[in-house]
């Protein structure tokens, strides 16, 4: 179990125009599984490679343990990284492959065979030793990358996108592998995902990354419930955007005033945003509601199975609602509609 | 279906007729000679002598045997540091652009150059009345040029390897140069993450990785240096001689009986290198089966 700090990290490459990343910091406690989000080129892998010394960083630090890393060379880190096309070694056989570390660092065989096979068995593959490679499915190999990677006991674990390369079903199974693996070893874990979804069900907290800045660490709920800006909430499916300016401990908008229960209240700037999800606004013919209510007209309904969508426009600004389908109002496009924006589901932010 | 086959014979007929007929027309009358079958001297008779005569009759074993460890030593110690050093050169290299770039151009120059023309540069940098005999008595380091180490026209084939592996590095070093290149360096990270020191990843991940390549690569500089004639010619000495000089002066005796020896020699020449060949198929084919 071991805690990390990333401090002030910043990483430019002469080919870019801006820097790769862009001073993140970060303090990933011990045993927690961490995802690091974003767009392809946002500089989470690059953080990854300066993590395990790959790539020295510009300026800043990596400290684990309450050590700093910078001056220790990679195979002496007790950081391994497990690669997103898995890069079994293609001469080597299962054992051989996932005992490679061990013999590296010059373990007797006996401990080696017994550790190999404590961890094929970890992997749920423990019949494959003598398999090559090429003989193996993909989430054989991921597995056996897994497998290989744990067998020293590394103080962190790195896992560079490792469900991108397994189709729908051994994603799933492979998901829910890292999780039971992580929890029983208690290993500390990063894994990079571009992927929302992935990013949620997985991880213990996610570090969105754009543009090599990190915009926010924090719970996956929280990205739901509480974005700290436009980005993240967009990212995780905002939609909902309604500009406000503080007034008397609430917020004014152009579609009128919010009663705001949020606790940031004194963080938020003079100008903010409201954000509110679609599946947590209300609607109602009639005005059931005591605050947060604002009349408004059906735009589009667009039934999707279990939910049903609505535009719905509200003196000029758009919102969106999504509802259960089941024991809805006869609700139709062009209806006169009042919407309600429940007063601890909305989140406002600055930007 | 039978007219497809046939048109498929048809069609291939032409070019495997000129293939027979050079080809393995010259390799069979090759070997008719070295049977001692020489109609234009009037010997008809079949029969191994000139086999025997250039391994194991008195004027010639001591010389076969002598160049053909000859022959061996420096296949051997040509194709195996020519190697090393081409190995060594593109990964100490394959990171630096400029290097890279300066040192591809300078091994591609060296590829089309005619082993002769290396052979020549050789004796010109090398030999005792050389470029470096001459800097090296100049700066004090050897009393005259005559004190310079014998290198070119040695009994033990120094100048000959040396002109192969000048040569011989070019090949190895563009072929690494690519594998390198598609293999990228994510093995030797990974091994890195995984507690690889710079040796540990040079012998357990580079080298397995490079090796077949390595090897088929070796396979085809080995062949070409123990049968190729021009470099030893010009580089080596009269005794040992390596056998492809051998065989040629055999072809160059007034007396055209010696012809069937340089013939037998060619074809001793030429099964050891398919010998190899074999073997090297063998080993693959094996490695593959073995997958």
């Amino acid at each position: 179990m071991s805690k990390l700090n990333i401090k002030n990290l910043i990483k430019s490459f002469p080919s870019m125009d801006r820097p790769a990343v862009n001073n993140v910091n970060l303090d990933i406690e011990s045993g927690e599984l961490v995802a690091f989000l974003g767009p392809s080129g946002c500089g989470k892998t690059t953080i990854l490679k300066m993590i395990t010394g790959l790539f020295q960083p510009d300026s800043g630090d990596i400290i684990l343990d309450e050590q700093s890393l910078l001056k220790i060379p990679t195979e002496k880190r007790g950081v391994v990284m497990v690669f997103q096309n898995y890069l079994l070694f293609p001469y080597m056989n299962v054992n051989e492959n996932v005992g490679f570390a061990l013999k590296m660092k010059g373990v007797d065989k006996n401990i080696i065979d017994q550790k190999v096979k404590e961890m094929l068995e970890l992997v749920k593959l423990p019949d494959i030793g003598l398999r090559k490679p090429k003989q193996l499915s993909g989430g054989q190999q991921q597995r056996v990358a897994l497998a290989r990677a744990l067998i020293s006991n590394p103080r962190i674990l790195l896992l560079d996108e490792p469900l991108s390369n397994l189709d729908a079903h051994l994603r799933d199974e492979m998901r829910d592998l890292i999780v039971t693996i992580q929890q029983k070893l208690k290993v500390t874990t990063i894994f990079v995902t571009h992927d929302q979804e992935e990013a949620v069900l997985l991880a213990d907290k996610i570090a969105l990354i754009f543009d090599g800045e990190l915009q926010n660490f924090t719970s996956p709920k929280n990205y739901y419930e509480k974005p700290k800006n436009i980005k993240a909430a967009k990212f995780f499916g905002g939609v909902n955007f309604i500009n406000a300016k503080k007034h008397n401990d609430n917020l004014s908008t152009n579609i009128g005033t919010v009663h705001y229960k949020g606790e940031n209240y004194t963080d938020l700037n003079e100008d903010n945003i409201i954000t509110i999800r679609p599946e947590n606004i209300k609607l109602s013919k009639n005005n059931d509601f005591n605050d947060n209510s604002f009349k408004g007209l059906i735009k589009s309904v667009i039934f999707s199975g279990t939910h049903t969508r609505y535009k719905i426009i509200v003196n000029d600004l758009e919102l969106e609602c999504s509802l259960q389908s089941v024991g809805l109002q006869d609700i139709k496009t062009d209806d006169t509609i009042y919407v309600h924006l429940p007063s601890d589901k909305i989140w406002a932010m600055n930007e | 279906m039978g007219g497809e086959r046939l048109k498929i014979i048809l069609s291939l007929t032409p070019p495997l007729l000129i293939i027979f007929t050079l080809f393995f027309g010259g390799i069979f009358y090759g070997f008719l000679q070295s049977l001692g079958y020489q109609p234009a001297i009037g010997k008809y008779e079949i029969n191994f002598s000139a086999y025997y005569n250039v391994m194991f009759s008195e004027r010639y074993a001591k010389l076969f045997w002598t160049g053909l460890g000859l022959n061996l030593w420096v296949s051997f110690a040509s194709t195996f540091l020519a190697a090393v050093f081409a190995l060594f050169g593109a990964l100490a290299i394959r990171k630096t652009f400029f290097a890279k770039t300066i040192c591809n151009f300078i091994y591609s120059l060296n590829l089309p150059m005619p082993h002769l023309v290396v052979a020549v540069g050789i004796i010109f940098v090398f030999s005792q009345s050389g470029l470096l005999a001459r800097l090296a008595s100049q700066i004090g380091l050897i009393g005259s040029p005559g004190d310079f180490p014998v290198l070119v026209k040695d009994k033990y084939g120094l100048g000959i390897i040396l002109a192969y592996i000048w040569k011989e590095a070019a090949f190895f070093f563009i072929i690494l140069m690519s594998v390198l290149q598609s293999l990228g360096e994510n093995f030797e990270e990974l091994a890195q993450s995984l507690g690889a020191n710079r040796w540990q990843r040079f012998r357990y991940v580079i080298l397995p990785l490079v090796m077949p390549n390595l090897f088929s690569a070796s396979i085809i500089v080995f062949a070409f240096s123990f049968g190729a004639y021009e470099v030893p010619a010009l580089l080596g000495v009269i005794y040992p001689q390596m056998l492809p000089v051998m065989a040629f002066e055999f072809f160059l005796n007034p007396d055209l009986n010696a012809r069937s020896e340089g013939m037998a020699l060619s074809i001793i020449i030429a099964i050891i290198v398919m010998i190899l060949v074999v073997f090297y198929f063998w080993l693959t084919q094996a490695k593959i089966r073995k997958d």
